[in-house]
């Protein structure tokens, strides 16, 4: 029982100890791709991600295999958003995004 | 008196050139907050003294690794010549587009070098890893390097006042008690122009400007680091090969390392 706590108390300051990171660039094809990541190296595959333009979402998938997501570039402004839960939130502006 | 004086103040220029060699693979800032194209200076020189520029000749190899990917670029890279404070020497210049997250560890193996001093041929396998976006991903590789210091220590992220840690090793093997010098890149590198700007500090004796430091029976060394800037870490003849065209070969493994200031 005492390991089971022990085990638990460690995996929830786990995931509270990392921040969430996220990265995006313009492929000049006119398609953007956005990187995921934690602060302690894991994987970002299966974290939601958005893209919002106008207050709408216009994009909505989950991060690949390689904790990445491809998408058409909208046109305008928009916001690409990683969200791996509260607190683990990433929003780059398109403003930011570039080749 | 004034001719021993001389002779003397030359023989100290002189060990002191022989000791402090350090091929650098310079770029600005290790740790980027975003993906960019990087510009960087392959140039073999002393970076506290920076006394002498030697004429690089040539490169085996120039690749880098991102997320298990290695990618040559060999093609990227352009002679130059490069000015030091007391001389010109060839060296190289290269862009690289950082663009993917994470970490992009860079290797640099020159053709070694003739020592003239010593008669002997310097080889020094060079790594310097940049992140971009704060997420690590393969600063801690280990690449089985003929020669190769390891990181224990992100060598991107120090603060000021901080400390490397980082394990010598050969082919993946560890070597115990090798000796390590250090260097401060005592100078900013205007990497513009191809030259080396001015003495940032000033040593206080001789053994500040090339600190000797040993690692451990298991390879592993620390070193405390006092100033922001960037600081380049060299375990001498600790890689197999020790001849080349029948005189002795130093194969070294050289990483370099950035401490951030806090404000």
């Amino acid at each position: 029982m005492k390991k089971i706590v022990l085990a638990l108390s460690f995996m929830i300051s786990s995931m509270f100890a990392h921040s969430a990171i996220m990265s995006c660039f313009d492929n000049a094809d006119g398609t953007i791709t956005c990187e995921g990541g934690f602060s302690d190296g894991s994987s970002a595959t299966g974290v939601k991600f958005k893209v919002e333009k106008d207050g709408k979402i216009v994009f909505n998938t989950k991060m690949n295999e390689y904790s990445e997501v491809n998408f058409k570039k909208p046109s305008g402004d928009y916001t690409a958003i990683f969200d791996a839960g509260e607190g683990h939130q990433v929003k780059i502006k398109s403003s930011d995004i570039t080749e | 008196m004034k001719k021993i004086l001389i002779s003397s103040i030359a023989a100290t220029v002189l060990s002191t050139s022989a000791f402090a060699h350090f091929q650098m693979l310079y770029t600005d800032n290790m740790a980027l907050p975003k993906g960019k194209t990087v510009e960087l200076t392959q140039v073999f020189t002393h970076p506290f003294a920076d006394e002498h520029t030697m004429d690089m000749a040539g490169v085996e190899e120039f690749y880098v690794i991102n997320k298990g990917k290695k990618k040559d670029l060999m093609k990227s890279l352009n002679s130059i010549t490069f000015q030091g404070n007391h001389n010109k020497a060839k060296a190289y210049e290269s862009k690289y587009k950082a663009r993917r997250m994470g970490d992009h560890i860079l290797v640099l193996k020159p053709k070694p070098y003739y020592e003239k001093n010593e008669d002997a041929y310097i080889q020094q396998i060079t790594k310097t890893i940049i992140n971009v976006a704060g997420t690590p991903t393969d600063w801690d590789s280990e690449l089985g390097l003929k020669a190769e210091i390891v990181p224990l220590t992100k060598p991107y992220a120090i603060w000021e006042g901080g400390s490397f840690t980082g394990i010598v090793k050969s082919k993946g093997k560890v070597v115990p008690y090798a000796e390590i010098e250090v260097e401060y890149l005592n100078r900013d590198v205007d990497t513009k122009n191809n030259k080396m700007g001015k003495d940032i500090v000033t040593a206080p004796q001789d053994s500040f400007v090339t600190m000797t430091i040993k690692a451990n029976k298991d390879g592993e060394f620390t070193f405390a680091i006092p100033k922001a800037g960037q600081w380049g870490f060299c375990a001498l003849g600790v890689g197999p090969d020790k001849e080349y065209k029948g005189k002795e070969l130093s194969q070294d493994a050289v990483i370099w390392v950035e401490a951030k200031p806090m404000k």
